[in-house]
């Protein structure tokens, strides 16, 4: 059982763990042993990072009951425990740019999933390999939601070898029904980082320029077999502007860094579940583009083009049936493409008759809010600039508070006494569950309708 | 089936349109005046609040440039100044209605002659029923009152007036919202051409979309239609949409097109190939142009595009598709973005 925290003074005892590791992958074995040593300081290093990242170690806590993280204020009621996580969102709204970014929004990912043995470690509950599973599931789904136009394909490490377990597909039902049945991935063997990655990458070499390609790999072994040298899968990557991101379940190793950091991917080991959770979903939303400059550290920014694409008619399920071109099936309800007017079954697709992609175009709409966000409405600390304050929030018709409101503990900052949050752009004032609910749901502002 | 429901309205009280709606001609030969539709409009949300006790109502109203709440059964309006006794009006009713008609009396006669022309905040105001519901159903969920928390919010909205291209990046959001709180969202067009965002919004939500035939028989409509909250509708055969339009607004003139040019980086849509993106200042490459504008469709006009539409729609209604296009492009001159 490998531990995931190398503390120095830990260092000896694990030898136990390394009983089962192979010494004659000379390359990859090599890196493990460095990896630790990094393993150290990054430990260290993001201990005194964000909330989440407080927690000690999974095997090392305590049981927290989640009524024990909930503080009730001197009258009993839990006010102060909200409006100290509003605060917080805001906050964090805050801090995010408030210019429209580039983003990536056609993506292409590859969810590479350990199946090795190590998945069978019981350092998360229920297994490291269960979670991963539960979690991929909910990855999926937000995934889509996110990415509508995004497609994903999903590979297994296991025994030795990559195996593909879903083609790259945009149905979010097909990526999940390859990851639903659990005793088809049971856990076995080392896995290999190297043949798992060339599998991947061969499965996005057909995609178009414009599309970004993605590996994410859960990884939950410290050892990987590989056949050759995976610099030169890894140089592969590099050239074929592929982005690889690493979640660690284990500890860090040097490879699982490198990977990310030359292909501009993000690393992280999760310290316990909800971490795990936090990195994996830290993926969810379409990376930013940075500048307009090429990535300096060769990384996966794929070129700007314009994409000829058709916005289909849906056909009800009470219209005559006709062949689809895509099955030749008989059936009644289809998409019409626009240009030549074939039947296709589902889309986003591409015609099959004249090649043209169809899109329908709330699949586009999906992504506009990353595009063009609400802009933050500012916190209204007193009401003496204010000729004919509303009596009640613009949004929901709550009516305000009067009086200004001792602020529970530390969540001042950012918050406004009176209840109020007022939009720069129409200068109306919502409450604070409207304001919330604005920029994180709705994104767009009942005032003026941006 | 014995929950109790959420309804929103949501009233386009567009001038413009209710003028038209009550005009006699050619196409609209069945007239249906603003007074005739509200009285109409009012029969049914007193039979909302009749058929359960519990059931809840908000009315919102989408004035050109502006947007208000009419009515919320929450609200209890304190020191109640439309409160007559009469001894043959239900008291909800009677505040109900009073409520409605005049605070819409009050917000058009203090239209000026600018606002007139400004379109209808028809954002605006399913933006608020939305924010309206999350406040109703985050309240009921917290005092974990097994009544109130199966809500069943839906929103009706009542249009008249055509899409606004402008306003199409709002509305898919709106949508999507719905879509989050599974809030259905019922369609009925009163008068005026077909919309495709609001057919979207209740393909998307699970809701019902009906273009009135005849709109003088509206209260039947109402009643058949929108009245059974979504649970019951399923056991009943609620109008279905023949067809849905999944054509988008171009950003650069705001024309609803069904080919499109596409950035790759911000997805802004496009009717013609351009060089560079006028949303995220993103250079194309010139190859692409070149390959574009040879494999461009020979006719690419977004005029010329319902031609293929209807042939393939419902003879009834060529004509309104013909109007469709000469709707939305006459507000074209509105919206920045
Ligand atoms: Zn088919
Ligand atoms: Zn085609
Ligand atoms: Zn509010
Ligand atoms: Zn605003
Ligand atoms: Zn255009
Ligand atoms: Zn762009």
């Amino acid at each position: 059982m490998p531990p995931r925290r190398l503390e120095p003074g830990y260092h000896d005892g694990e030898s136990d763990s390394d009983v089962d590791i192979f010494d004659d992958f000379g390359a990859s074995a090599k890196s493990k042993g460095k990896g630790k040593g990094k393993a150290i300081d990054r430990g260290k290093k993001e201990k005194g990072k964000g909330t989440s990242k407080e927690q000690p170690y999974a095997w090392e806590a305590s049981y927290t009951r989640s009524w024990d993280t909930v503080q009730e204020d001197e009258a009993g009621s839990l006010q102060g425990a909200v409006e100290d996580l509003i605060a917080r969102g805001r906050r964090r709204r805050l801090l995010a740019p408030a210019a429209a970014i580039r983003r990536t929004i056609i993506r292409h990912l590859i969810l590479l999933l350990d199946l090795s043995s190590a998945m069978m470690d019981r350092d998360m509950r229920p297994t490291r390999f269960d979670l991963m599973l539960q979690y991929a599931r909910e990855f999926v789904t937000e995934w889509f939601d996110q990415n509508p136009l995004g497609q994903i394909g999903v590979v297994g490490m296991r025994a030795g070898i990559g195996e593909r377990l879903g083609e790259m597909t945009g149905n979010p039902q097909e990526v999940l029904k390859a990851i639903s049945e659990r005793h088809k991935l049971e856990p076995t063997g080392e896995p290999s980082l190297q043949n798992a990655i060339d599998m991947a990458r061969s499965s996005t070499s057909h995609l178009p320029t414009h599309s970004s390609r993605e590996i994410l790999i859960i990884f939950g072994s410290l050892t990987t077999c590989d056949p050759g040298n995976i610099h030169e899968t890894l140089a592969e990557c590099v050239k074929d502007r592929i982005r690889i991101s690493v979640v660690a379940l284990a500890a860090e190793m040097k490879i699982c860094r490198e990977l990310c950091d030359k292909t501009g991917g993000q690393f992280g080991v999760a310290l316990n579940e909800g971490h795990f959770k936090d990195l994996l979903f830290e993926l969810i939303p379409p990376p930013a583009q940075r500048a307009t400059a090429p990535n300096a550290r060769g990384g996966a920014t794929a070129p700007a083009d314009l994409m000829m694409m058709g916005f289909p008619t849906r056909l009800p399920d009470t219209s005559p049936p006709s062949l689809c071109v895509c099955h030749s099936k008989l059936k009644s309800e289809g998409f019409l493409c626009p240009r030549c007017g074939a039947k296709v079954c589902d889309v986003p697709t591409d015609c099959d008759i004249c090649g043209l992609m169809i899109v329908s175009s709330p699949h586009l709409a999906r992504s506009y809010h990353h595009l063009f966000p609400v802009k933050t409405y500012q916190a209204v600390t007193d009401l003496d600039d204010t000729p004919n304050p509303s009596s009640s929030c613009h949004g929901c018709a709550r009516p305000f508070k009067n009086a200004p409101q001792q602020m529970a503990g530390s969540s001042g900052e950012g918050m406004s006494p009176l209840g109020r949050y007022r939009c720069p752009d129409c200068h109306n004032d919502f409450c604070p569950e409207c304001d919330v609910f604005v920029h994180d749901v709705v994104h767009c502002c009942p005032g003026c309708g941006k | 089936m014995d929950r109790a429901s959420h309804l929103s309205v949501v009233v386009d009280l567009s001038p413009n349109h209710w003028y038209l709606s009550s005009t006699r001609t050619q196409q609209n030969a069945r007239p249906l005046s603003l007074k005739s539709f509200l009285s109409q409009l009012l029969v049914f949300l007193n039979s909302h609040i009749a058929c359960k006790d519990e059931n809840t109502l908000a009315v919102f109203g989408a004035l050109p440039g502006r947007s208000v709440m009419l009515h919320s059964s929450t609200n209890e309006s304190s020191g109640n100044p439309f409160e007559m006794a009469d001894a043959d009006t239900y008291r909800p009713f009677k505040i109900l209605d009073a409520e409605v008609m005049q605070t819409i009396a009050r917000h058009v006669e203090t239209l000026g002659p600018s606002d007139i022309k400004k379109p209808v905040e028809l954002v605006g105001a399913l933006s608020k029923s939305l924010c309206y519901i999350n406040r109703i159903t985050t309240a009921s969920s917290t005092q974990s009152n097994e009544q109130t928390a199966a809500l069943d919010p839906r929103i009706l909205i009542l249009s008249v007036s055509p899409d606004q291209s402008s306003s199409y990046i709002p509305i898919m959001n709106s949508i999507f919202a719905a879509q989050k709180l599974k809030v259905t969202i019922d369609i009925c067009k009163v008068y005026g051409s077909e919309s495709v965002f609001l057919q979207q919004a209740a393909h998307l939500t699970g809701g019902s979309y009906l273009h009135l035939e005849r709109a003088d028989a509206l209260l039947q409509y109402l009643t058949m239609s929108f009245l059974p909250p979504p649970s019951i509708r399923q056991l009943l055969s609620v109008p279905t949409q023949d067809k849905i339009d999944f054509r988008a607004a171009c950003f650069c003139h705001k024309r609803i097109v069904d080919i499109g040019f596409v950035c790759s980086v911000c997805l802004s849509i496009f009717c013609q190939p351009v060089p560079v993106c006028s949303t995220c200042r993103t250079k194309f490459p010139i190859k692409t142009l070149q390959r574009l504008n040879a494999a461009r469709p020979t006719v690419a006009t977004p005029a010329t595009t319902p031609t293929v539409q209807t042939a393939l729609s419902l003879p009834s209604s060529n004509s309104i598709k013909g109007t469709n296009v000469n709707g939305s492009q006459s507000t074209v001159q509105n919206g920045s973005r």
